[in-house]
């Protein structure tokens, strides 16, 4: 159920905010034993919040397309009298005063947030096989992982347990469940999306942003969370009549899966025949800029960490690992990483004059099994973890927006995502011609078996 | 090459020698891809800034 169908059946008085609210409730209860997807589930608060807004909406107090609907939060996002634990034994006890900005913001937009999902420890990690609270599993397959770091997430709205779950990105953590779980993932323009309240990871690259059942989900949520008061969503039927679709001719389609690669294409190819001009571009040293972030990454996250520092036998194994690398990081090699992220950054602004928006995978791959640390691309063998950021970690720095979105499926039945890039402050493009794309392929709204 | 356990037994608070051991090689992969970039950034050239609310939107 998207938010768009809880929305028309909450003003079609079909359904109450309390039944929808409770249903949510009760799907989590059944099927987080077998995902994962939560930390903590407030039913009495949450049931209570959709009564006073039930008795809104009676009184004619319309708050708009969230009004009601039960949504989760990533337990980075500071919530008021409810425990957020970024995922970590350091923080299992932490209870904020305060709600984060963007809590508030989707409070006073009528969401009602049942409770919050589970994610890779302090987000630093893709996978979301978290050492304290348990490996999140892949609704897809349960044997794989969900990606990460906003895996609960993703698993959470991929099993219908809510129709939307609040991510942060700083190397692809909303684009990479996304990908893996068949959910639509949107890592706006950098600071589009307050970030005041939510737990930091990076100084200078942590993004917040949605993960839906549908582009058109994305844009009301998105509109919501940046809380824009022109809320233009795509329509119901969408024009891509001459946008102009890049397709990278280096970097984004080397040392592929065959299958990931066919599936994209194939999306390419479905833009083309909805009218879109396709042209090749060429993309700066992408693997260059992706060196750099990682130092940065490394450097910022230190950090950001360093009052825990002397708690190293609180932290998982990957994440200590982590943290002593950039601890060891230069003040000159960072500030020379953040020279070269402002170079790359201009280098792929030319793009731009070409293009109006960027296709490319998500991943290289679909979602690999929990514990696996190499991936296969054809004949290739990757670590999986490097390879797994490649089309994403780059992004970041660009700062630029990027939509993730189901593509298709694999012979395993398995999502394969596309990402979509445009421009500093042009989500309407990407959620514009994700619409269409999704209508297209009509794809969107297939659910896992089991759930 | 970076000696990156040295620096890791040299800093406060120190990280483990063992621990040190098991990063070093990561430490020196990153190294081995980022010295070269170097030679990219112009004399003068300035860090990154997050762009103004409002440009190019």
């Amino acid at each position: 159920v998207t938010i768009t169908e809880c929305s028309a059946a909450l003003r079609a008085k079909k359904v109450s905010s309390v039944e929808l609210t409770r249903e949510a409730i009760h799907r989590i209860e059944q099927y987080n034993p077998k995902l994962n997807a939560f930390i903590t589930v407030v039913p009495e608060q949450a049931l209570a919040r959709a009564a006073v807004l039930d008795e809104e909406l009676r009184r004619g107090a319309d708050r708009g397309p969230l009004h009601g609907v039960p949504i989760a939060h990533k337990d980075l996002f500071c919530t008021k009298d409810v425990r957020t634990t970024a995922g970590s034994r350091i923080l299992a006890d932490y209870v904020p005063t305060e709600d984060a900005a963007v809590v508030k913001t989707l409070d006073e937009a009528g969401a009602v947030m049942v409770g919050k999902t589970g994610m890779h420890e302090f987000a630093y990690g893709i996978t979301s096989e978290n050492p304290h609270y348990g490996p999140i599993r892949n609704p897809w397959n349960l044997d794989l992982v969900a990606g990460g770091s906003s895996g609960g997430a993703a698993a959470a709205v991929a099993a219908a347990l809510v129709p939307m779950a609040t991510g942060t990105d700083t190397g692809g953590s909303i684009r990479i469940p996304s990908a893996f779980c068949g959910t639509v993932g949107l890592k706006p323009t950098y600071e589009r999306i307050s970030r005041r309240g939510v737990l930091p990871l990076s100084l200078t690259f942590d993004h917040i942003g949605p993960i839906t059942r549908s582009v058109r989900d994305a844009a009301i949520s998105f509109h919501a969370m940046a809380g824009l008061q022109r809320v233009d969503t795509p329509g119901e039927k969408v024009d891509v009549r001459g946008l102009r679709v890049g397709v990278p001719s280096n970097f984004f389609f080397d040392n592929l899966d065959p299958e990931v690669e066919g599936i994209v294409r194939n999306a390419i190819a479905v833009a083309q025949s909805l009218g879109a001009s396709i042209r090749e571009v060429r993309v700066p040293d992408m693997a260059a800029l992706t060196t750099a972030g990682w130092l940065l990454l490394l450097a910022e996250a230190a950090t950001v960490l360093r009052p825990f520092v002397e708690r190293r036998a609180e932290f998982g194994r990957d994440t200590l690992a982590l943290l002593d690398q950039g601890r060891l990081i230069s003040a000159t090699d960072y500030l020379d990483a953040q020279r070269l992220r402002k170079i790359f950054c201009e280098q792929f602004a030319e793009i731009w004059k070409d293009a109006d928006c960027i296709f490319t995978p998500c991943t290289p791959t679909a979602a690999p099994h929990l514990g696996q640390n190499t991936v296969q691309t054809g004949a290739i063998t990757q670590d999986m973890r490097p390879a797994t950021t490649r089309f994403m970690r780059s992004i970041n720095l660009l700062g630029i927006p990027s939509l993730a979105m189901p593509a298709g499926f694999n012979t395993a039945g398995l999502p394969v995502g596309l990402q979509v890039l445009a421009p500093h402050g042009k989500e309407a493009i990407v959620l514009r011609i994700g619409a269409a794309i999704e209508d297209a392929l009509a794809i969107a709204g297939r659910m896992p078996e089991g759930f | 090459m970076t000696d990156w356990t040295k620096i890791a037994a040299a800093i406060d608070p120190p990280i483990p020698e063992a621990d040190a051991e098991k990063i070093a090689p990561v430490l020196d992969g990153i190294e081995r891809a980022f010295r070269p970039l170097l030679q990219l950034i112009p004399r003068g050239a300035d860090v990154w800034e997050a762009r103004r609310e409002g440009e190019d939107v």
